[in-house]
């Protein structure tokens, strides 16, 4: 069961948006050596030490995302970039607003594709609600998105992907 | 029919556009143009108070305003944009002929133009060949050239953010249209 | 509002960096002080999201959120009311302004925000299967030409030129700007040209692409078209720099 943690990061290299979850689906394999029975269905698992530096790795690949930024014209970067088992998939807007999305790469090596394929629906499903949020006369570009509607969304998206 | 010249009054009197569109008038002094809308709109004001009745009872509908808002407000569609229902209508005379409208805010756009078409032998016209014939035709006219002039002071002169209402009309883009109605 | 006169200024912010002064207010991004204070799922957010009831979300029934903007039905609406609204944004930026040049950019600041957001939302409206990100000045130039004007205005620009004097100029030709179509400018105005808004628009969403540009309207009258109007483009000069090491 893999955890995901999402970070939306502005044209200034500001943060907008960060959260963390997991797969949804309950673990029902073999590898559920981390699931303990009072765990929450959809709560990220990093390792405390993990989860200190998640922001930091999410920022470090910006200058990757930036060098390939001007490179590719594709929307989704798919896989950026990897930390010690960490995977940080990227995806750019016309409007230069990143979505980063750093994982432990925990059982799902065999079907990375499929993976990479999964959030990239993701992805594109999260940039519509962007927009939706930068359609809101009272949303400046580079503010932080606090809507508590846009975080339920965003929730419910991840519980549909992963 | 040829038009001379186009005037616009405020809903107090005060002239805000003149345009001589045709030769055929003599210019006057600038003061005397605002006497003149002066004058029409004074005169306009007392036919609308000297209009006929029939035993009390008034022959032109006189309740335009109010009914006619009700209207508006109902199905956003005004059928009939001239307000102008007792006022003075229309001047005919040898040399020239004068029109006039008045929209629901009481702005009125004059016409004055060309006389009729002389009928020489002053006979008595009975009504029906009156309806269709000539003396009517260009009341017709002018009333279309009435409701683009209308069209185009709505759309050049009331979204222009540089006018100011009740004032005078300056903006080159209406003086433009304006010719190319007339 | 103290601030309410404030000008609104086409922020060129998006191309300065975070300084070590700005601390989020938001409870995003790291604080060494805090330490690691994620947005995480809650128990009831959790149970909230299994459960099946989707009827609950929001108690706003016209949420933003829950509507489909990729639609393309309907998307007209009355040139007389835009019109009329902004006739109302000239007269309001005028009525606060100190002079014509102030004017102008109070306008252009006004668009600038209509800019950044259309560029994204006609983005997504194209759909990403058959589109792309612009990534080249010409592209992107060609984009808004095109696709970008036909969004906002129903019709492509006239002309997309290249200033032959001038590097990284160039000029997007509208012969009847639609939203200053009704306006005529009093000469003791001058140079003035509402079609400012439009070029703050254009100057928002080639900010916000990272094309950073200087966008300005100028009117170049010529017989017919009395209102044609010719956006000036000036790129930053780093951008023919980034162009020319991808290249």
């Amino acid at each position: 069961m893999s955890s995901y943690y999402l970070t939306i990061i502005g044209t200034r290299d500001n943060p907008l948006y960060e959260v963390e979850f997991s797969s949804f689906k309950p673990n029902s394999s073999s590898t559920s050596s981390s699931a303990s029975a009072s765990s929450i269905p959809g709560r990220a698992q990093f390792a405390p030490d993990v989860r200190e530096i998640l922001p930091f790795i999410a920022n470090s690949s910006l200058d990757i995302i930036d060098d390939s930024q001007w490179s590719t014209s594709n929307f989704n970067l798919g896989r950026v970039d990897s930390f010690y088992g960490l995977v940080v998939n990227a995806f750019i807007t016309q409007g230069n607003v990143k979505f980063v999305l750093c994982y432990d790469n925990v059982g799902s090596g065999t079907n990375s594709k499929y993976d990479d394929n999964l959030i990239r629906q993701f992805f594109i499903d999260v940039n519509d609600l962007y927009v939706k949020c930068l359609l809101n006369p009272f949303y400046r570009v580079n503010d932080a998105i606090v809507s508590p509607e846009f975080d339920i969304k965003v929730k419910l998206l991840a519980r549909k992907y992963f | 029919m040829k038009v001379y010249s186009i005037y616009i009054l405020n809903k107090a009197g005060g002239l805000i556009y003149q345009n001589d569109v045709n030769p055929g008038l003599n210019r006057l002094s600038a003061n005397d143009y605002l006497v003149l809308a002066g004058t029409l709109h004074g005169v306009h004001a007392i036919a609308a108070k000297v209009t006929p009745t029939i035993n009390g009872k008034e022959v032109a509908t006189n309740e335009y305003p109010n009914n006619q808002n009700a209207i508006l407000l109902a199905s956003g569609k005004l059928q009939d944009s001239n307000s102008n229902k007792s006022g003075l209508q229309s001047i005919e005379t040898d040399l020239f002929n004068l029109y006039i409208f008045q929209t629901l805010t009481g702005i009125k756009f004059i016409l004055i133009t060309s006389p009729n078409p002389v009928v020489h032998n002053l006979q008595q016209i009975n009504r029906e060949v009156a309806n269709k014939g000539e003396l009517n035709k260009q009341y017709a006219q002018a009333n279309e050239i009435f409701k683009h002039l209308y069209i185009i002071y709505s759309d050049y002169v009331m979204k222009d953010p540089f006018y100011s209402l009740d004032m005078p009309i300056k903006s080159s883009l209406f003086d433009t249209k304006v010719k190319e109605i007339v | 509002m103290s601030n309410d006169n404030d000008i609104i200024l086409s922020s060129a912010t998006s191309m300065s960096t975070l300084t070590i002064n700005e601390v989020s207010k938001d409870g995003f991004g790291y604080n060494p002080s805090v330490g690691p204070q994620s947005n995480i799922i809650t128990p009831e957010a959790s149970t909230f999201l299994l459960s099946s009831k989707k009827s609950i979300i929001t108690n706003n029934p016209n949420s933003i959120y829950d509507k489909n903007i990729i639609n393309k039905k309907n998307l007209e609406i009355s040139l007389s009311s835009l019109a009329f609204l902004f006739c109302e944004m000239v007269n309001w930026c005028h009525s606060n302004s100190k002079g014509i040049q102030d004017l102008e950019t109070r306008l252009n600041g006004l668009g600038y925000q209509v800019g950044q957001r259309y560029i994204e939302l006609i983005k997504l409206r194209e759909g990403f299967k058959t589109n792309k990100r612009e990534v080249k000045i010409v592209e992107i130039l060609q984009f808004i030409h095109g696709t970008f004007w036909k969004a906002i205005f129903g019709k492509t620009a006239n002309e997309l030129e290249k200033s032959q004097d001038v590097l990284n100029e160039y000029m997007i030709t509208d012969n009847v700007p639609l939203m200053s179509k009704f306006i005529s400018i009093p000469k003791e105005y001058g140079e003035l040209n509402c079609s400012a808004f439009m070029a703050g628009i254009i100057e928002g969403a080639l900010d916000s692409s990272a094309f950073f540009a200087n966008v300005t309207a100028h009117s170049v009258p010529i017989t017919g078209y009395p209102l044609r109007t010719v956006f000036l483009i000036k790129f930053d000069d780093s951008l023919s720099i980034r162009e020319s090491l991808r290249s």
